[in-house]
């Protein structure tokens, strides 16, 4: 039996009177990669966010690592410091260079020798091919080398879980090859990992599991083969034909 | 009447005077910016914090302050502050700084909310708690945006500082009335005053001009 990882139950989510999550339930075991589709607006973002402790859920359970995190009483930052998140934007700290936006958390959050901290983040920056930017700034860099800085920056807190969204959606498509490749790495060293992507061959090629989400819930789910090939909810075959 | 060399002579002539008003002014005005900067950016926090009592205690700040004139707070703090037996020069440098504050704050909000919230988010996904993650990623960004508008905020708290001479602070413009009357030649002190002020503004912008250049170097 592989560890539970992270456990969702019954999980709410409404932004005022818009309920974006009804009842949703997932289960990730360790070293599980998890690709989570679905059109916009169907709540992939909020589930992501929800696990990350972003958004705060309005009802049901979170349960990381064998814990349920209570957001009232759990302190949310060592939470995260576990479950690191690429955005879809990047988000890179605009006025710190490579090394500097890889190293920041390790120093001031767990309070890293600057130069352990500084060893690592170049050993991490030459992992996703980026060892000579080290000193550049984020505005100089194309979207593909950004999106692998800020995966570096990720795992530089050595997560136990990944979650990426749409981690590839605002890359120009020749750029999307080096950030799936550098993905497919991270999940064949055993990550954990949810992704929400609408890369049908990496999901093909790494997902576990394809998890279908429509208007707040979980729809149908499977294996790649079983979901993409032998979809049986009407909704799935829509969807995935209208993104083929 | 517009005579210029007789406004040189006077220049020439006065010129130890006005160097002591000068160093009072500039004096007052580093120091009510500097204190109106801490200030403002407290109830600029304040204004973000999303916490309702602080919007509230920081909405009636900036209203008070902008909703009366200056002179007014600075008599009020002048005669408030006398009583605690504060010097007139700090007195003025507190009301000084109360009122640029309240501009200083919505500098700040604006600059603070400028920056894209996915710096935020980024901080707090990777285990930062809100108040680091604000002096370390968010404030310097915003910091940097705000420097054209602070440049400017000093420049009028610069001005504004020739208020201080109605509580008997012998400021730039203090001496260049007293040295008016005392000789029955106002127009040519005021002429005077007004060029130092001038100087003092063309010198400082060029500074802030310089500093931000030095600041966007890297990015
Ligand atoms: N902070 C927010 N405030 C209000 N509505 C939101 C917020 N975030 C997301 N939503 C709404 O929730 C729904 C689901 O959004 P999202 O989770 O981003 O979907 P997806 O990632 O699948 O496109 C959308 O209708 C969106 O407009
Ligand atoms: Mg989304």
């Amino acid at each position: 039996m592989k560890r539970e990882m992270i456990r969702i139950e019954n999980l709410k989510k409404s932004f005022g009177d818009l309920e974006v999550l009804k009842e949703v339930n997932l289960n990730v075991n360790e070293s599980d990669v998890v690709v989570l589709i679905g059109a916009s607006g169907s709540g992939k973002s909020t589930l992501l966010r929800c696990i990350n402790f972003l958004e705060i859920k309005n009802g049901g359970k979170i349960v990381i690592e064998g814990e349920e995190v209570d957001p009232k009483s759990h302190n949310l930052n060592e939470v995260r410091q576990k479950v690191g998140m690429v955005f879809q934007h990047f988000n890179l700290f605009a006025h710190k260079t490579v090394l500097e936006n890889v190293m920041e958390a390790p120093v001031m959050v767990k309070n890293e020798d600057k130069k352990e901290a500084e060893k690592d983040a170049r050993i991490l920056l030459d992992k996703v091919g980026l060892s000579d930017k080290a000193d550049v700034y984020p505005a100089k860099l194309s979207g593909g080398q950004k999106q692998r800085v800020a995966i570096a920056r990720a795992l530089a807190m050595k997560p136990d879980i990944m979650l990426f969204d749409e981690p590839t959606s605002a890359l120009d498509p020749e750029l999307v090859g080096e950030v799936l490749a550098t993905m497919k790495e991270l999940a064949q060293e055993g990550m954990t990992m949810v992704v929400v992507t609408h890369e049908m061959g990496f999901a093909k090629e790494v997902a576990d599991e394809v998890v279908y989400m429509h208007d707040g819930q979980i729809w149908e789910r499977g294996t790649p083969s079983e979901l993409f090939n032998n979809p049986k909810e009407d909704r799935t075959k829509d969807f995935l034909s209208s993104i083929l | 009447m517009f005579d210029i060399a007789h406004i040189l002579d006077v220049l020439i002539e006065s010129y130890p005077l006005f160097m002591k008003g000068l160093w009072i002014t500039l004096k007052l005005t580093v120091v009510s910016i500097l204190i109106g900067t801490g200030i403002g950016l407290v109830f600029a926090l304040f204004k973000i914090s999303g916490i309702k009592i602080l919007n509230w205690i920081a909405n009636i700040y900036i209203a008070l302050i902008r909703g009366t004139p200056l002179i007014v707070q600075i008599f009020i703090f002048y005669f408030g502050l006398a009583e605690l037996g504060i010097s007139a020069f700090w007195s003025a440098a507190f009301g000084l700084a109360m009122h640029n504050g309240a501009y200083i704050a919505e500098i700040f909000r604006g600059s603070i909310q400028s920056v894209d919230k996915g710096q935020m988010e980024a901080g707090r996904s990777l285990g930062m708690p809100y108040g680091l993650t604000m002096r370390r990623i968010i404030l310097p960004q915003a910091f940097k945006r705000a420097l054209p508008p602070l440049g400017n905020q000093f420049i009028i708290g610069l001005k504004d500082s020739s208020l201080a001479s109605f509580i008997a602070l012998s400021e730039l413009f203090s001496i260049a009335t007293t040295q008016g009357s005392r000789t029955f030649d106002e127009m040519t002190y005021l002429i005077i005053v007004g060029l130092y002020y001038l100087i003092l503004v063309l010198l400082f912008t060029l500074l802030v001009n310089m500093l931000e250049k030095k600041l966007s170097a890297g990015e």
